[in-house]
């Protein structure tokens, strides 16, 4: 009768550990998405400013920034869900690249005072998100691994949890940043 | 900053020289008065052992130990003083010239050492202490980034199995702050590792418990997993700070000078320690002041340092930081 008793008594132990250990993980790469989000919001509210002081000077680019301005608005949207965010920001970084690229056409531009700030700052957002992303990608590679591996695995397919995707960074946008380094030289 | 050998050479045979050639004169004279002592003190260790062995009441084998020992102790009492007379006129000579000879902006203070508050704000080593020394200060600024090292030894009281007290190192050696060039509010903490490399999956889950030192944060750079592990108290700030860039650089450095290696990231400065046994900048009295090969090796210990701000890149300001 003790035997069994502590044997039971074991075995609950384990399944609220492992139940608070999924809970937990999962948590986290909310907790951290939400950071995430946080620095792209700034990112975005950036943009208004820095279509206003490139506006004159790229006046062939205008449907790039329209576009691009779509895209915010759309971003900044109620209730997206977390892969939408995550796609959009994709599509959005893939621009804004394509954009800073284009500026090496407008050497005026380039020396003005105003932009320079701006793309300072964009700059320094861009190493946050990249931070961000990293973090991200850490807490879901942590939660993956707790659902797929043994024995939380039985744990979290009571729990019906799923995996998730880390986030990567398109290879299209991988290209840009190489042809900005050649722009360089 | 000149980290050119060549020009060190010259420099050591045009301005160190001369006085170079008084202090080894100073140094043959202390070294001969040693070895002077030394006899002495044999000699009168032999007649303290006669002395006492013929009297009854102490056994031969006693009478032995204490004459030896009592000449040992009176030796060493003549040798730290001789030594350390040496050794403030080395740092004089030596140390200060190489230093100037560097970067003439830096200063050096041989007496005086970084505060035990900037130890404590490192929190590389969090154990209480009970004894804090230090000396050979440098500081000022190497391209633009101001820093701050010192030789520190800070230890504390234990009592061994036989209820004797001991003094045992918390950290003996290179402990250097630089403003770092990024603002940040969190911290990070650096340590090396033990645990990870020997037990894997284990000893990672075993860091994670560490409850003193915050939250475990796991790196995406492999061989920086393999040397050290992370705690911070920002997962997403942390990774701010441990760009993959200056990960990189770590492990260059670290592989470079191949020690233990501490570092911090605390209210926007980098502190770093690193474990030496002996001391930094003190003279070694066996070796001739008018071998360049021995002054260069000091000289080229300044370099290492130095180049920490250039290694990690602390010189390349954020826009932020301008």
């Amino acid at each position: 009768m003790e035997t069994f008793l502590i044997v039971a008594g074991l075995i609950l132990l384990s399944i609220v550990f492992m139940y608070n250990t999924l809970i937990s993980k999962k948590n986290q790469v909310e907790n951290i998405f939400a950071g995430l989000d946080a620095i792209l919001k700034k990112r975005y509210d950036l943009l208004p400013n820095l279509v206003a002081s490139v506006k004159e000077y790229m006046v062939h680019e205008r449907i790039t920034l329209e576009k691009i301005t779509e895209l915010r608005t759309k971003a900044l949207g109620e209730n997206l869900d977390n892969a939408t965010k995550i796609a959009l920001e994709k599509q959005f970084s893939s621009m804004l690249g394509n954009l800073m690229v284009a500026v090496e056409n407008y050497p005026t531009l380039k020396a003005n005072e105003n932009f320079l700030h701006l793309q300072g700052t964009l700059n320094e957002l861009e190493e946050q998100i990249s931070a961000a992303r990293r973090a991200y990608n850490q807490s879901v590679t942590d939660y993956n691994n707790a659902i797929e591996m043994f024995p939380t695995n039985f744990m979290a397919n009571l729990m019906k949890l799923e995996r998730k995707e880390v986030f990567s960074v398109p290879s299209s946008e991988r290209a840009n940043v190489d042809v900005k380094n050649l722009f360089k030289n | 900053m000149k980290t050119n050998l060549a020009s060190l050479m010259d420099y050591y045979y045009d301005s160190m020289y001369p006085s170079l050639k008084v202090l080894e004169e100073k140094r043959l004279r202390t070294l001969f008065t040693l070895k002077k002592a030394a006899l002495i003190l044999c000699g009168i260790a032999v007649l303290l052992f006669l002395f006492l062995s013929q009297n009854a009441f102490f056994k031969p084998l006693h009478a032995a130990l204490i004459s030896a020992i009592l000449a040992f102790l009176a030796f060493m009492f003549v040798y730290r003083h001789e030594s350390a007379g040496y050794g403030m006129l080395f740092k004089d000579q030596v140390i200060e010239k190489i230093i100037h000879f560097l970067d003439p902006s830096l200063s050096y203070d041989k007496n005086n050492s970084v505060s035990e508050h900037e130890y404590q704000q490192s929190e590389l080593f969090l154990e209480s202490y009970d004894r804090f020394s230090g000396n050979d200060l440098i500081y000022g600024k190497i391209e633009g980034v101001d820093v701050r090292f010192c030789d520190l030894h800070v230890e504390k009281k234990i009592r061994t199995k036989n209820g004797q007290e001991e003094w045992s190192d918390i950290f003996k050696g290179l402990f250097f702050r630089a403003d770092f060039n990024k603002n940040f509010h969190s911290k990070v903490v650096i340590l090396p590792d033990i645990a990870e490399r020997n037990l894997g999956v284990l000893g990672s889950w075993i860091q994670g418990m560490n409850i003193q030192r915050g939250e475990l944060i796991k790196l995406d750079h492999m061989e920086f997993e393999k040397f050290f592990v992370v705690y911070g108290s920002d997962q997403i700030e942390s990774r701010y700070i441990l760009s993959h860039t200056l990960m990189e650089h770590i492990v260059q450095f670290r592989k470079k000078i191949d020690k233990p290696l501490y570092l911090s990231f605390i209210d926007s400065q980098l502190f770093l320690a690193l474990h030496y046994n002996k001391p930094l900048f003190e003279p070694i009295l066996s070796r001739s002041l008018l071998e360049f090969d021995y002054i260069k090796d000091y000289f080229e210990l300044l370099v290492m340092i130095t180049s920490i701000v250039t290694e990690f890149k602390l010189n390349e300001k954020l826009w932020s930081k301008r």
